[in-house]
């Protein structure tokens, strides 16, 4: 009998391969409220990576958690062994001992290796105005994997050449990357339909993986840009049925990883269902 | 703030409404707190409320605290590096300032602007870093990105000015009268805040003896001589959490996002829930009952 689930969605199947790209001994970073990151690094965390060192917010090698929405940052923060504020965890994390892998979502991506969380349209008056980088411009130049995710796979997300510039990969190929001292690593983008990479300079984003029940022609039609496609295209690896068992009953028990794959009007109400459960879990 | 004077001066406790005599129309306010967490929200309800105009905010990681100053008319112009409600989804009176009002911005990435605070802290016109090279954050603000050649290696840097705000507001656990302030939970880099601004008020859920702070001086983040102004504000940081005391208030959190969605229903929201004291505030919000659930998730969390 095969190790592999057959009752998985597609958030469980990107959060696993999210999960996957997590190597035992990384240093970790969670920031930004991102349930499908946190539940990845959970999970790796307690089942192929038990040694990987994250920091939650301002806690410093926090254990896992069972995500939650109400409180979320309080079980992401709670049992660290330190509290360091963000100019600590910056100063020593993205410009010193450097971070290995932080997983982005962007407004728009592109085949340079260019993301933009920041307008659509004019800069001085967008037709969107987006939330801004944070700290993805580092994120995407530094940290030693770029990976980027997105839930809706589509020549609006993956264009040509993003708007705005807010973050770059900037050197890509291992040998430009070290010699401007910057840790070698790919970029990957892992998507609803396929896990996407690209490691040179000059050679388009290859297709590394389809999801189980993607054709390649569904990747390169939603693909705004080149790809190339390898003679023979692997599956991405399904998730096992324990990786499934533990993100059902013990780390997301209330499908928090789900949220990311939810259209705008559909997010207030999920979260309103999962809060109730939540609060009738608290007891009295 | 004069010195000298911040150190003699050992009982900084004011009411609320005393931010006035700290923020002026027109003044450079550094804001505390990062993402939904330990923003300062019962001084920015104040300066709402007491009429302060034509702000210049400074954020890192901006979430309500901005896009109800935004929504009030109390900025002329913002600094940040992120703006987002998170899973609420995006700004309303952040998006609606930008896109159709024009408001003026300067989309600084995050590690730039923290260390431009750190540089007016240690008191150099500028930091150097290996910064963000090829984002078009560079390209629009030329004026603050500046390329350096190391003078040791050679090596090409990014130098970004000193950031020096007139004044720094911020929320933490506790604090004694003379500003000995403990932080406990995601405090963003409230301390380079401090450090950087002429100008800091701390509000505090609650003011405690410094002898209370000496049993435990491993959790005092900024001390006595950059505080001017120690201010008691139980759930001050409402609706963004305060860990460990309570986390961020989701309901609240909802009904803001459809009250700030026009900017009719967004005036209702500032004369239902802002207008009126905090202590009214706290009873809007859904009273004791309410806080203490908020309270009780921040404490019942499962580790695995």
């Amino acid at each position: 009998m095969s190790d592999y689930a057959e009752d998985y969605s597609t958030a469980e199947l990107v959060c696993v391969a999210v999960a996957r790209e997590v190597e035992d001994g990384d240093v970790l970073i969670l920031g930004s409220f991102t349930p499908l990151a946190f539940v990845s690094y959970v999970l790796a965390k307690v089942t192929h990576a038990p040694n990987i060192m994250y920091m939650a917010y301002s806690s410093v090698d926090a254990r896992p958690f069972r995500l939650t929405f109400g409180s979320y940052e309080a079980a992401a923060t709670a049992g660290g062994v330190a509290r360091w504020n963000m100019t600590e965890c910056i100063n020593s994390l993205y410009l010193g001992i450097g971070v290995d892998v932080e997983p982005i979502s962007s407004i728009q991506a592109d085949q340079y290796g260019n993301i933009n969380i920041s307008v659509v349209g004019d800069y001085a008056k967008p037709v969107l105005r987006g939330p801004g980088g944070a700290g993805a411009p580092e994120v995407v130049k530094m940290h030693r994997k770029m990976l980027g995710y997105f839930p809706n796979h589509s020549r609006r997300t993956l264009v040509p050449r993003v708007d705005f510039i807010t973050g770059t990969r900037w050197k890509i190929s291992n040998e430009e990357r070290i010699k401007a001292g910057l840790r070698p690593g790919p970029i990957k983008f892992i998507t609803n339909l396929a896990v996407l990479r690209k490691d040179e300079e000059e050679k388009p984003f290859r297709i590394e993986s389809v999801h189980p029940g993607v054709s390649v022609e569904d990747v390169v039609n939603n693909t705004g840009f080149e790809l190339a496609v390898p003679d023979d295209v692997p599956e991405t690896e399904k998730p096992s049925k324990e990786q499934i068992r533990l993100l059902r009953e013990v780390i997301d028990p209330y499908g928090m990883v789900a949220f990311d794959f939810k259209s705008g009007k559909e997010r207030l109400p999920y979260l309103r269902d999962i809060l109730d459960r939540e609060v009738k879990a608290l007891g009295s | 703030m004069n010195r000298r004077d911040r150190v003699i001066n050992q009982n900084k406790v004011a009411p609320l409404s005393d931010i006035t005599r700290l923020i002026k129309d027109g003044d450079t306010v550094a804001i505390g707190g990062a993402w939904l967490s330990s923003h300062p929200m019962a001084i920015i309800r104040q300066i709402i409320r007491s009429g302060i105009k034509h702000l210049y905010a400074l954020t890192i990681l901006g979430s309500v605290d901005i896009d109800i100053l935004v929504g009030a008319g109390c900025l002329d112009r913002l600094m940040f590096s992120f703006v987002s409600m998170e899973a609420y989804g995006l700004p309303p009176n952040f998006r609606r300032a930008i896109e159709k009002e024009g408001l003026k911005y300067d989309e600084i990435t995050g590690l730039a602007i923290i260390l431009g605070f750190e540089a007016a802290g240690r008191g150099v016109p500028f930091l150097p870093y290996r910064g963000p090279f090829g984002s078009d954050c560079v390209k629009e603000r030329p004026e603050f990105y500046k390329t350096i050649k190391c003078p040791f290696t050679g090596e090409e840097m990014i130098a970004v000015p000193a950031i020096k705000p007139d004044v720094a507001i911020i929320h933490a656990q506790r604090a004694d009268p003379a500003g000995n302030t403990q932080i406990e939970g995601t405090g963003g880099s409230d301390l380079e805040l401090a450090k950087a601004a002429d100008k800091v008020i701390v509000s505090v859920e609650e003011i405690v003896p410094t002898d209370v702070i000496r049993q435990n001086p491993y959790k005092t983040k900024i001390p006595r001589f950059y505080v001017d102004m120690v201010i008691e504000a139980p759930f001050g940081a409402h609706p963004t959490s305060s860990i460990p005391s309570y986390v961020g208030d989701p309901w609240h959190m909802m009904k803001y996002m459809e009250m700030a969605a026009s900017p009719e229903s967004f005036k209702d929201y500032l004369s239902e829930y802002v207008m009126g004291s905090e202590a009214e505030y706290l009873e809007k919000i859904g009273g004791p009952k309410h806080l203490d659930v908020l309270r009780k998730l921040a404490r019942e969390v499962k580790l695995l």
